[in-house]
Parts: C-alpha cells; structure tokens; sequence
C-alpha cells in the first residue's frame, strides 16, 4: 500500500462571515497502492480537489488520517506531521499537477522543466536533453522551449505542468484535471505517459472530468456523493 | 613665600596623569582620556607631551626636545626651555644620552634603549575619525577588534590608486588588537615602532587622549597580506651635508635643483662630528 | 534546526508581572492596560531549517521587523532564547544570541548571517564605494588577502547583475533597484547560513521588483541558506516562501506551509488577510 485515507473530513470555517461553516467533503476512505491509479469521481463541487489538497496539505484536514506508507518502511500521517517533513515529501515523494499554471513566470519552458531533474542532482545538459525529448512527446513545439510558458496557450500552460510533475516523478503523484483543456491528441498522449508512470510503480490519485478517460488509465474509481 | 612645584604641574595633576598612563601601558594601543590642564602654551602646540614628559620629570633626568628630527626649532627650543627652567633637569640634544624624549612627527634616528622613553606629540588619537565619526561607534569598535571600515579603506585606495594613500598617521595595530594612530609620523618610522625596547607614550592635549605601545610590543602597519607595505624611498639619495645613506631624508626644493638632507639634525650633526674626530685622529 | 526561537518577548515599558497576559491577539492591543507598557513581542515560538524560507506577514506594527531585529542583535530582547545552531563547535547544545558579547554579536553578524534592510541607506556606506561597500562584510569574515577580496568583489556585483565598470562608484550613484542590489551583494558576500530580509522589494517599481524577486530566490537555491523575508505583500511571500507565520499585536496568530496559509487560512486575522488580497 502507498496511501491509505481513512474517514477523511474538511470544514471550513468562515469566521469572518459570523463563523459559519462549510463541508469540504466528509468521510472519504480509500487506499492506493505502488503503480496503480485511483481515480476521483463525481459531480462537481463534492470536494474532488479538495481532497487533493488536503493529501498534499495545502488544505489542513478537519479529521481522519492520511498515511503515506514511505519507502523506507515508515508511515506518516499527512493530517498532523509537521511542516519541514511536509516540504521534505514534498520535494521527493510527493508531486501534484494542477489545472493551473503554478510555476515561475521570466523562465523558460525548457529551463522550467528541467529544473526538476536538477534539483535531483542530474547534471544540467542531461537534464535539458531529458526535458526537450518530453516536451517533444507531448507535442510543445520546439520555438517554445525557450519562451516562458506565461505567454503561451492554456493547453499548452497544462503540458508544461505535467511534463514538470512528471520528468522526475515523485512516488505519490496527485493530479487535478490533467488533461482539461487538452486536444484528443495530446490527452491521449498524457494518458500514455501514465500508463508509462504506472510501470515505473508511481502510485497517483487523478481526477479526471471525462468517463472514456478515466476508464483508460485507472485501476479503480472513488466516487463521491454529495450527502444531504 | 609661595613655594613652586617641580616641574610646573602639582603633584596630584602629575598623579592622575601617571595613573592614565599606567593604564595604557597595560592596555597596549587603547585610548585613555585624562584631564588636560592649561599649560602655559597654546593647546595644539604639544601640550599632550608635554604634560607626559613633566608627569614623568625626576630630578635626574635628561631631556631632549625635538620637532620633525629639529632641536633647533622653534617649538623645540620654547619647550626644552620650558621644561628646564619649571625643573632645572638637564637638557640634551644628543639622542643617546637623554632620558625621556619629547618629539613631534618623527622617532630618532639613533636607535633607543630600555632606559629611555619617547613621548609623541599627537594632534588627532582617533584613528576611526575618517571612518566613523560617531564616538560611541568608535568605542564598539575598538572593543570589538572590528576595523573592516579601515581595512574598507585601504581596499578603495588600493583598487583607485594601487596602494594606500596615507602617506603619515599611517594606521597601526598594537599587539594584534587595538588600532592606532601612530601621530603623524612618516611611513618610514613606522616599523621602527615595531619591537622597541624604548616606552613610547603619546599624547594629545588638545583632545584630552593618551596611549601608550609599551617597550618589545608588537606593532602591525594596516596592509594586506599579498600587498608589500612601502615606505618612503630614499634610494640612491643622500645627505648632502653629511653624506648619510639609508635613513629618513628631507627633500628641499631650491631654483632648479632637489637637494636632501637628514631629517634628524642630531643625527647629522654626529654623523659630520664622528667624521672630524676620525681625521683628526 | 538552525534556529530555534522560544518564547521570545520584547517590552517597551516597565514589564509589569500581567503585561504578557493582558495583551496579545485575543485582548486585541500591544499596550498594557495596568503598566502602559508597549509589548512588541508576545512569547513568540518558532524554528527554521537549514535552507528553509520562512515568510513572516502582519500589518505595520505587529512586530514582524522588531523580530527581525531580535534575531539578528540590533536589538536585545526582554526574555526568551534564539538558539543559533550553525555554529560548528556548538552543534550539540546551541548558542543562545541573547547571551552573546558584542565580539560574539559582531563575529555573528560579519560570518554567520546577514540582514537586508528594506532601505538601502540602512545597509549601504554611502562614504564607501559600491565595492567597498561589499569588501566591508568579506574582510569583517577574516579574509586579509586584496587579490581574493577584490575577485570576490565583482564577482557577486556580477552575479547581481551590477556592470563590473561600476564597482568603484558610490552607492548614491546607482539607482534604487540597483542599491538593493548591492546591499544584497554584501549580505552575501560571507555566505551567510541565515539571511534575514525586511520589506526587501518594498518601493521598488514592480518590473524591478519581481526582477531582484526571481534572483534573490535563484541565489537561494544556488547557495541554500536558510531565510527569513518579512513583508506585508502576500505576494512576495507565496513568491518566495515555504513556511509563513501569520503575526498581530506581538504574537504568532498561525503558523503554517505558505500555499496552506493563502489557501486554507484557520484563524480570523489570516483569513482577514488573506481575503485582503487585491
């Protein structure tokens, strides 16, 4: 096992609108496990991303456990482990792809992506080379390799974000939409490389908005309900 | 009858004076005020020596006054006078056999003993002035051994112009601790100070500030490692007067020509008589 | 730990036995109702790693630069510890700062970290030259040799993208943008293992800003020292860092990972703050 969620909740608490409270989501269990996909299901607003963000603690989790099952035979508990063993996994075990560009504008593509593998200790012109051959897969057209991806189209923005969450790939892998403003092409050619990832023993949690997709890549589908 | 006191200051005056010096004897290099009494010369003019020199003042002792390597000066005749006439000590412009030593802007050519004492005369103490005018600052500073802003600029000059450009009040460091200001003495004095079995003390009146290096310490210019410290060259000039070579010369500009002299006339002086006493012999 | 930061307090006042109680967030007032004292800093609690980023934000007078300050001894503290652990001779037990002399503070703060002023002319010489002005904090680390001082000189000036034909001019000669350069140029030049930066871009027009932004987060990664960036744009914090500690009257009011405070801020102030954002 990679990830085990058990009885997961969120509130959120407006105490700036008098205190009020809103569910996140609630009583979410689940488990992944080394190179298999779970994919989150549901309509919107029943707290798919939410429950991304509360594993990779951008959201701190009202209640439950998260543990992550590390390499090393040790369990921590997503929910309460303190803040520098959070960055830690961050940087080596835990990756996220959003549907958002989140990476720094006035740097290039090329340099974007690679930095990943840098960071990992790989040497810059390995790295480089490692990175134009992804973005080539994924179809980035190589006078963009060296432009900002701040300029460029939102499918295009989408791929230099997985190609970043992907080029050094951490062993949990959360990814928030994916393929959401990708053509037919280019989404078959992300999905392939999840399908890649799998092999490789990546364990990854996905939401997916697209049935047909979702049947493709994952090994079994959490869906969520919206409770009344 | 009124009674007068030896050498000019009363006993007391002379005893908080040797109590100050005492302790910059003790702290090599750090800055003591002491009270600065009116003298009967103007404040600027020596004062600071020259309450040293009549606080240390015995009966026995021998004094030689001199100014910028003169004993003929002006200034060094008024206060030789002075002393003399306040003490009835003996008065000497021979550097070997006097006792304490008053000078302004030069150390003796002939080398000094253990049983003498030279006392500067400064005008500025302060060697953190042109760095940091703030006296608290100042204070921090030399508690903290922390003179970057000198080494600061000594590094501008250096990078501007090749080497420092201080040619006297060159900075120096007393037994690896306190910076000071060696009185405007030229750089070639400076290593002279290194090691001396002679008590330097120094003084300034006008500011209210002694120190002292004591004898056999050791005394540091400012300068960086990879960088040679230069003094003043002399090379292939020499007194025209006695015709000495490798000491500290005086440049004199007449119509047409550049003419060199000794610039310590007791040293001149000898130099030409030692010459006559060996003819004559 | 580099630093570890334990119930740290600074009172402006005579520091009656109530003033630490009767003030804070939760009595919503710096000022002590019974003593009138001022109380900058309420027990404050916090730790940093060797290359963390930790942002701290506030409104004016919250006491995030008065912290700054403690940490780095331009000020002493009333009570409290700040254990530095970088020193290698005292790894096992730490080194309070509220305990050290002032040759200690100085070797302290020529070697061991740096602060960032958001002025220039707090950290600059303005009597000394561009150069000299870095040369300052490499000869306070020891160095004595000119060829290595002034190689290292425009080196860093260089790598601050400062031209290598401006290293003799003065600091008022240059522009803001550039100023801050240099000051950062001298923070950097012992390789501090701690930099401490005070409103580091504020006034700077915003090209120029997100410019020194992108190298001062660049630098940090290139020599990994651990910092502390106080700032009251939540920009420049989520830009730059990877722990914040949200502050009001003196006290810590959350502590948490940057995305986590921007984006799921638990207390009243920081969601205030965060919901501030234009």
């Amino acid at each position: 096992m990679k990830l085990t969620v058990n009885h997961l909740a969120k509130q959120f608490t407006l105490h700036n609108r008098d205190g009020i409270t809103v569910t996140g989501f609630s009583d979410v269990s689940f488990t992944v496990a080394d190179g298999e996909l779970l994919a989150l299901t549901g309509p919107s607003g029943t707290g798919k991303s939410s429950i991304l963000k509360a594993i990779y603690r951008t959201y701190l989790s009202s209640s439950g456990t998260i543990h992550l099952h590390r390499k090393d035979g040790s369990i921590v508990d997503l929910t309460t482990c303190c803040e520098n063993s959070i960055l830690e996994l961050r940087k080596k075990e835990i990756g996220f792809v959003t549907q958002f560009l989140k990476i720094l504008p006035r740097i290039t593509a090329l340099q974007s992506v690679a930095s990943p593998l840098i960071e990992r200790g790989e040497y810059e012109k390995n790295a480089r080379e490692t990175a134009s051959q992804l973005l080539d897969s994924l179809n980035i057209r190589e006078e963009l390799f060296h432009l900002s991806p701040l300029t460029f189209s939102g499918g295009e923005q989408q791929r230099i974000n997985i190609a970043r969450g992907v080029i050094a790939p951490r062993d949990l892998l959360l990814l928030d939409e994916p393929t959401a403003s990708l053509d037919e092409d280019s989404s078959n050619r992300v999905l392939d490389l999840l399908l890649e990832l799998k092999e490789k023993g990546i364990a990854m949690i996905g939401i997916f908005h697209d049935k047909r997709k979702t049947e493709r890549v994952a090994d079994k589908v959490y869906t969520i309900n919206r409770e009344i | 009858m009124i009674k007068r006191v030896f050498a000019f200051i009363d006993e007391d005056a002379k005893k908080e004076i040797r109590r100050n010096l005492l302790k910059a004897v003790a702290i090599p290099g750090y800055i003591v005020p002491f009270s600065s009494r009116e003298m009967p010369v103007a404040r600027g003019w020596g004062t600071g020596g020259l309450q040293i020199s009549l606080s240390l003042l015995q009966e026995d002792d021998c004094i030689k006054v001199t100014d910028q390597g003169c004993d003929g000066s002006v200034n060094a005749v008024n206060i030789r006078d002075f002393i003399t006439s306040v003490s009835g000590v003996k008065a000497t412009v021979n550097t070997r056999d006097a006792t304490i030593i008053q000078t302004r802007h030069r150390i003796p050519e002939h080398p000094l003993t253990e049983d003498q004492i030279l006392v500067f005369q400064v005008p500025y103490p302060e060697v953190l002035t042109m760095v940091e005018p703030d006296m608290a600052k100042q204070k921090q500073i030399h508690a903290d051994s922390d003179y970057s802003k000198l080494w600061v600029l000594l590094y501008e000059d250096t990078s501007q112009y090749g080497d420092s450009r201080i040619s006297n009040r060159y900075p120096v460091e007393i037994n690896s601790h306190y910076m000071m200001d060696p009185s405007p003495i030229p750089k070639y004095d400076i290593a002279r100070l290194n090691n001396s079995p002679a008590l330097q003390l120094f003084g300034a009146g006008r500011e209210k500030r002694l120190y002292a290096i004591p004898p056999y310490t050791r005394v540091t210019p400012l300068k960086f490692n990879d960088r040679p410290f230069i003094v003043e060259d002399f090379k292939g000039k020499s007194c025209k007067r006695c015709g000495a070579e490798g000491i500290f010369l005086d440049e004199i500009h007449t119509t047409g020509s550049v003419h060199y002299f000794c610039s310590d006339t007791e040293f001149c002086d000898n130099k030409l008589k030692e010459a006559k006493d060996a003819i004559e012999r | 730990m580099l630093l570890n930061v334990k119930e740290l307090t600074k009172v402006y006042g005579q520091f009656c036995a109530d003033c630490l109680l009767l003030t804070g967030v939760e009595q919503n007032t710096t000022i002590c109702p019974r003593c009138k004292s001022v109380i900058a800093i309420n027990r404050v609690n916090f730790s940093l790693k060797g290359n963390e980023v930790l942002g701290i934000v506030g409104e004016s007078g919250s006491g995030k630069s008065t912290l700054l300050q403690l940490i780095y001894q331009d000020i002493k503290a009333n009570s409290g510890q700040i254990i530095y652990n970088g020193l290698s001779t005292t790894q096992d037990t730490g080194f309070d700062l509220l305990d050290c002399t002032t040759t200690e503070r100085s070797f302290l703060r020529n070697i061991e970290m740096s602060m960032i002023y958001q002025s220039p002319t707090l950290g600059l010489n303005y009597l000394f030259s561009a150069g000299g002005n870095v040369a300052e904090k490499i000869i306070g680390s020891g160095e004595r040799r000119y060829k290595v001082i002034r190689e290292r000189v425009i080196r860093l000036l260089k790598r601050l993208e400062l031209p290598d034909s401006r290293v003799d001019d003065y600091p008022d000669a240059f522009s803001g943008g550039q100023q801050q350069r240099i000051q950062i140029a001298k923070a950097l030049s012992s390789s501090p293992k701690l930099l401490l930066l005070d409103e580091p871009t504020t006034g700077l027009d915003l090209s120029v800003q997100a410019k020194l932004l992108d190298l001062i987060r660049e630098l940090q990664q290139e020599m990994s020292f651990a910092m502390i960036v106080v700032s009251h744009d939540l920009g420049v914090i989520n830009h730059l860092t990877d722990v914040t500690m949200v502050m009001k009257h003196g006290s810590l009011v959350e502590y948490g990972l940057t995305d986590q405070i921007l984006e799921d801020p638990q207390h009243p102030y920081t969601q205030l703050l965060v919901s501030s954002i234009l």
